[in-house]
């Protein structure tokens, strides 16, 4: 089984039993709207899709020529368009186009061994997913709770200084965060290794199944690879992590502010109840829902985030991936990489939607 | 004349203050008012009046920028102003419960109306299952005329008027001794409003209540309260028995105000309509607040000195007002002295 | 907690009608007396917004050197000394540069003596240097040549002593030698370095990079490719974005429907990868890089711009001002831009803070900008390399790109403060 598969059924399997406890449970209302959005997720994909195709085919500019550069003579550009393609009716390309999508075919990729696209991806995607999950879970971890205790502690000297963090770390760019980090604490102070998933020697020992190599450690139970892919993982999280902190914070802040000016604030604390209680949980159970709806539009810059950041860190996923296929020129590559990156956006916001019905009772279904 | 013992809550010489971009401003200004056991006291006043901080400030709630500076808050033998905001937080929601102006708003959108209640009463009580809490719920919200099986409901599924028997039954989930409730019916319909009102009376011999009903409806505290007291740019300006102050208001505003009052029927057959607006409480007037508006104004003694909040001459100590009208001129005073 | 509704009539002056009236200069000058909002927060992000401005404009004026000028030794670190071959001359002969040593073509006597010390580097640099600027004099036909008669020392002392004594013409000693043992040669003088370059010692206030060239020199005229990615790609995008929302708010109905749906999805992709599909595909120009970016941004502003228009256009005076007959073109003016500037203008700074982000890391990923460009992103990208011995190469840059974002980040941020009081708290 391909490491791909195995991370769909990690995810999935859990994801469909959420779903079918939702669907058995819930209301008719609710049944009706998951099935709708899931329905609605087929334009969406294919809108993007179309989106992809676009930038890549329609725009001007030749993606031959510029894979071939200067040197490709008029026979070599000629056979490669030939080979791709892409001498056909733009129309019959696009239908090929969205039949690859569907079956999940890339193709084969032009440069190194020609293996077909999916493989080379499906090592790549989890990765990429070990270095996100992480990261999205740190930056909601900061963002949450400094938004809150910065909401809560309004217009005193913590709250600016959170205000001020979020409003710098926006500022800065997550590559050269990344430098920064692997200059201080993996230069300087030598705590962490600065690129690669894991030391290459002890790698020769880990038995690969699901390809996110802490988790294969623990199946395993090779500890000294587990011990040397946490220490790979610490850098790159936590600068991706961070950046994308600043966002959640100030939404969170915002929010918890707006909410704590409502009059069932009031009411709650007339009511005697404590502080704590009113601030973390009437507050900010509120207050988490926009942030919710917004985490969708978060995953736009995690992606982008982490394209860059595993640039820096050499680190072997997808956004790696894509740079260097982007640098080899491999074209096809290139177009598949980011058909995926538009269907898992896709994805994500289906996910955050049905989170958002359950979470919101006001949810007009 | 009320004894001590009849008297469950007393405020005495409460100044309230917030700051604003105009300075310091006074929201209640040497207020006194005492609210005897099982009754139903009604507050009226304008917007702006200073009521509404009043009700706050007697549940020592903090109200955006606004402060106690001076007075004392007497609840049952107890002196609010000492209790530390720990015994203050126990006191709120189990012997002092507020109903507040907007039912919609006063309720928290992602709770159920079972959860509302039943984490007030583990609040207090922490010795109480969950189940009891339940139960106690359930029989609570009853009574009140909604459905058992709506407690699982959130507000929003809920209409105005049974929200607002939601914050009744908040405030009688443990049985509060005196209930606060701020403007309770302004955003419900008149049929509601009557059907509540009707409620709110019932429940006061049920439950043995004692009602603060903050409002600036007059009607409404013709329906329900026994006495009234009627307040004018942060002061109190009268206070007495609902029928006689009715009957023969002491003070020209709350004379004003109940001529404004379409269905009341007063002597003048014409809708009548005050004069002026009220100050600015950034800057209020000298002498009494009430002179520039007032059609009985004295030259020579209501725009320079401030009448006492007193039971007029020769009235019973029940009745106070504060209107030079009713009491012997200061020149007098000095002259007579 | 807010002060109940009754209290606050009394408290808070009528501001808010107030600024539904005015426009956007008013709200400017007044926002501070009506809300108290904080102005200096405008102030300072709008003077280093147009400091800024200058050095793009104008980089000549700060930056000593040009953005490719190899200027000095490599490597160098920030206010470290370079350590320069220096020529050391006696003062009172007359001699300055190398050339000045030259002399007839075939005159094998007169070769001119140069002292230097054994073993040094210096010996090298010299060489070199003597055979290139030889090269030079045999091309311009002056018939002079210049073929040094290097003369070997032991102790700097010997070197400075021949000259001294005129055993040699000049003498050749790295600048931290010869400061040594300047104060026993009072005589001697040190006119000028032979490195080939125009630097003189302590002019690396960041140091200097791979191949010799002034690192703040590179940071200065990066500015300019900066804010040229960022105000073009974000007035690209605002002069396509604002009509079409503007179009889609107006009109409605199923022009509306598929321009939205089209514009959430690019919205909802992320831009990073969407501007290196772009580039990769229109190769790499400055041009590209400002087309790829722009597109990034045009839902921003359709998105605000047609949520706008619909709530405007349902509002009553306008519907009253259409029930009479006013045209389309003067509702969108009277009605429509006054209430759209504030919001746009946010974006726009907003978007330019963004943009100069999305343009480094392009550069950074070796996309869109010609590799020699003075740009951030490539700076850092090429610094990278060398991150575990010069640190400040991918330092400064990265700072640099900090600083311009911040500026156009608060300026937003102020701007939001002042032109809309009832997002003040976000």
């Amino acid at each position: 089984m391909s490491p791909l598969a195995l991370i769909f059924l990690i995810i999935g399997i859990p994801a469909l039993i959420g779903l079918a406890y939702i669907f058995v449970r819930g209301s008719a209302g609710l049944r009706r709207y998951i099935l709708t959005r899931i329905g609605l997720l087929i334009p969406m994909v294919f809108i993007l899709a179309s989106l992809v195709f676009f930038v890549m085919r329609v725009l001007p500019g030749d993606p031959v020529r510029s894979s071939l550069g200067p040197k490709g003579s008029a026979e070599t550009v000629a056979r490669m368009r030939e080979q791709l393609g892409l001498d056909d009716p733009l129309i019959v390309q696009y239908g090929r186009f969205l039949g690859d999508i569907v079956t999940l075919d890339f193709g084969n990729s032009l440069t190194g061994g020609r293996r077909p696209i999916i493989d080379e991806m499906s090592e790549r995607f989890p990765a990429t997913l070990e270095l996100v999950i992480p990261a999205a879970g740190l930056a909601l971890l900061i963002g949450i709770v400094g938004g809150t205790l910065a909401a809560a502690r309004r217009k005193r000297p913590f709250d600016y200084a959170l205000r001020l963090y979020s409003v710098v770390i926006y500022s800065i760019p997550v590559f050269w965060l990344g430098l920064i980090f692997q200059l201080v604490f993996g230069v300087r102070l030598g705590w962490t290794p600065i690129a690669g998933r894991i030391d290459p020697v002890i790698a020769t020992t880990l038995e690969r199944t699901t390809n996110i190599l802490w988790l294969d450690a623990i199946i395993t139970g090779n500890w000294a690879a587990l011990w040397s892919s946490l220490s790979h993982l610490v850098l790159p999280v936590v600068t991706l992590g961070l950046i994308l902190s600043g966002v959640f914070l100030r939404l969170t802040r915002v929010n918890v502010i707006e909410t704590l000016q409502m009059e069932y604030i009031g009411a709650a604390r007339a009511r005697g109840i404590r502080e704590r209680i009113v601030v973390g949980s009437h507050a900010l159970k509120n207050a988490i829902i926009p942030v919710i709806t917004l985490l969708g539009l978060q995953v736009a810059i995690l992606l982008a985030g982490a394209v860059l950041t595993e640039t820096v860190f050499s680190w072997p996923g997808m956004g790696q991936y894509l740079v260097q296929r982007i640098s080899s020129r491999d074209y096809t590559a290139v177009q598949s990489v980011i058909t995926m990156f538009a269907m898992l956006v896709a994805l994500i916001s289906l996910a955050v939607d049905i989170v958002y019905s359950l979470v919101d009772p006001r949810v007009r279904y | 004349m009320a004894t001590s013992s009849d008297i469950l809550y007393s405020v005495r010489n409460l100044t309230v203050e917030y700051e604003t971009r105009h300075g310091v401003v006074k929201g209640v200004d040497d207020v006194s008012l005492d609210i005897r056991r099982g009754e139903i006291l009604g507050l009226v006043g304008e917007s702006g009046s200073g009521k509404s901080t009043l009700g706050k400030a007697m549940m020592r709630l903090r109200n955006g920028s606004a402060r106690i500076t001076s007075g004392e808050l007497w609840f049952d033998g107890q002196n609010l102003m000492e209790l530390s905001e720990r015994q203050m937080r126990d006191l709120r929601g189990s012997r002092l419960g507020m109903v507040f102006q907007d039912p919609m708003t006063s309720l928290n959108p992602v709770q159920r109306i079972v959860e509302h209640l039943t984490e007030t009463m583990l609040t207090h009580e922490p010795e109480w299952t969950e189940e009891e809490a339940r139960a106690r719920a359930e029989e609570l919200v009853e009574r009140l005329g909604i459905r058992r099986e709506r407690v699982k409901d959130y507000p929003h599924q809920m209409s105005g008027g049974m929200r607002q028997r939601v914050m009744i039954a908040l405030a009688l989930a443990l049985n509060c001794d005196l209930v606060i409730a701020d403007e309770p019916t302004t955003s419900l319909d008149v049929i509601v409003e009557a059907k509540f009102l009707d409620l709110l009376k019932e429940l006061r011999d049920e439950f043995n209540l004692t009602i603060l009903l903050i409002t600036h409806n007059i009607g409404v505290v013709a329906e329900v309260a026994d006495r009234v007291a009627v307040m004018y740019a942060a002061k109190l300006v009268e206070i007495g028995d609902v029928n006689q102050v009715f009957e023969k208001p002491l003070h020209p505003y709350t004379e004003g105000l109940l001529k404004s009052v379409p269905n009341i029927e007063l002597d003048s057959g014409a809708l009548y309509k005050m004069e002026g607006s009220p100050p600015d409480l950034s800057s209020p007037p000298p002498g009494c607040r009430f002179h520039p508006r007032c059609p009985y104004m004295m030259e020579e003694v209501c725009p320079i000195y401030d009448p006492p909040f007193a039971p007029p001459e020769g009235a019973s100590e029940d009745t106070r007002v504060a209107c030079w009208l009713h009491h012997p001129h200061p020149q007098k005073v000095a002259i007579g002295a | 907690m807010n002060l109940p509704v009754q209290d606050q009539e009394t408290a808070v002056p009528q501001w808010e009608e107030e600024l539904a009236r005015v426009g956007f200069v008013r709200r400017l000058l007044r926002a501070r007396k009506w809300y108290g909002a904080d102005w200096w927060f405008v102030a300072i992000s709008s003077v280093m917004v147009l400091a800024f401005i200058v050095v793009a404009l104008f980089p000549q004026w700060f930056a000593p050197y040009g953005p490719h000028e190899q200027v000095g030794p490599r490597f160098l670190a920030p206010g470290e000394t370079p350590d320069l071959p220096l020529l050391i001359v006696r003062a009172d002969s007359g001699l300055s540069t190398l050339e000045d040593l030259a002399t007839g073509p075939d005159d094998e006597v007169s070769r001119p003596p140069i002292a230097v010390l054994r073993g040094a580097p210096t010996a090298g640099a010299l060489r070199e240097q003597a055979a290139l600027l030889d090269d030079e004099l045999q091309e311009s036909d002056s018939g002079l040549r210049l073929r040094p008669n290097i003369r070997r020392y032991d102790t700097v002392e010997e070197v400075l002593q021949a000259v001294q004594e005129g055993e040699a013409f000049a003498a050749v000693l790295s600048s931290v030698q010869y400061e040594e043992a300047a104060g026993q040669f009072p005589d001697l003088d040190a006119p000028s370095d032979i490195s080939g370059g125009v630097a003189s010692a302590g002019d690396f206030l960041l140091g200097t990079n791979q191949i010799g060239q002034d690192v703040y020199s590179r940071l200065i005229w990066g500015t300019r490719v900066a804010l040229i990615i960022g105000f073009s790609a974000s007035l690209v995008a605002l002069f396509l974005g604002v009509p079409l929302g503007l179009v889609a708010g107006y009109a409605g109905g199923k022009i509306d429907r598929v321009m939205t749906v089209f514009m959430d999805s690019l919205y909802a992709f992320p831009g990073l990868i969407l501007a290196i599909a772009i580039t990769a595909v229109l190769g790499p120009s400055i041009l590209n890089v400002i087309i790829a970016i722009a597109v990034l941004y045009i839902p921003t502003y359709y998105r605000i711009v047609r949520g706008q228009t619909l709530s405007v256009k349902q509002e009553v005076y306008v519907e009253a001002a259409r029930s009479i007959g006013a045209k389309p073109s003067t509702i969108l003016r009277r009605y429509i831009y006054p209430n759209v500037i504030p919001s746009v203008s946010i974006i726009f700074s907003v978007n330019i803070a963004d943009a100069i982000i999305t343009g480094a890391g392009l550069s950074f990923l070796g996309l869109g900008l010609p590799p020699s460009t003075a740009d951030w992103g490539i700076d850092i990208a090429r610094g990278q390399e060398f991150i575990q011995t010069a640190w400040w190469l991918v330092t400064f840059p990265g700072l640099a790109i900090m600083l311009v974002v911040l500026a156009f980040t608060m300026l937003g941020e102020g701007l939001t403060e002042i032109l809309n009081p009832k997002l003040r708290d976000r």
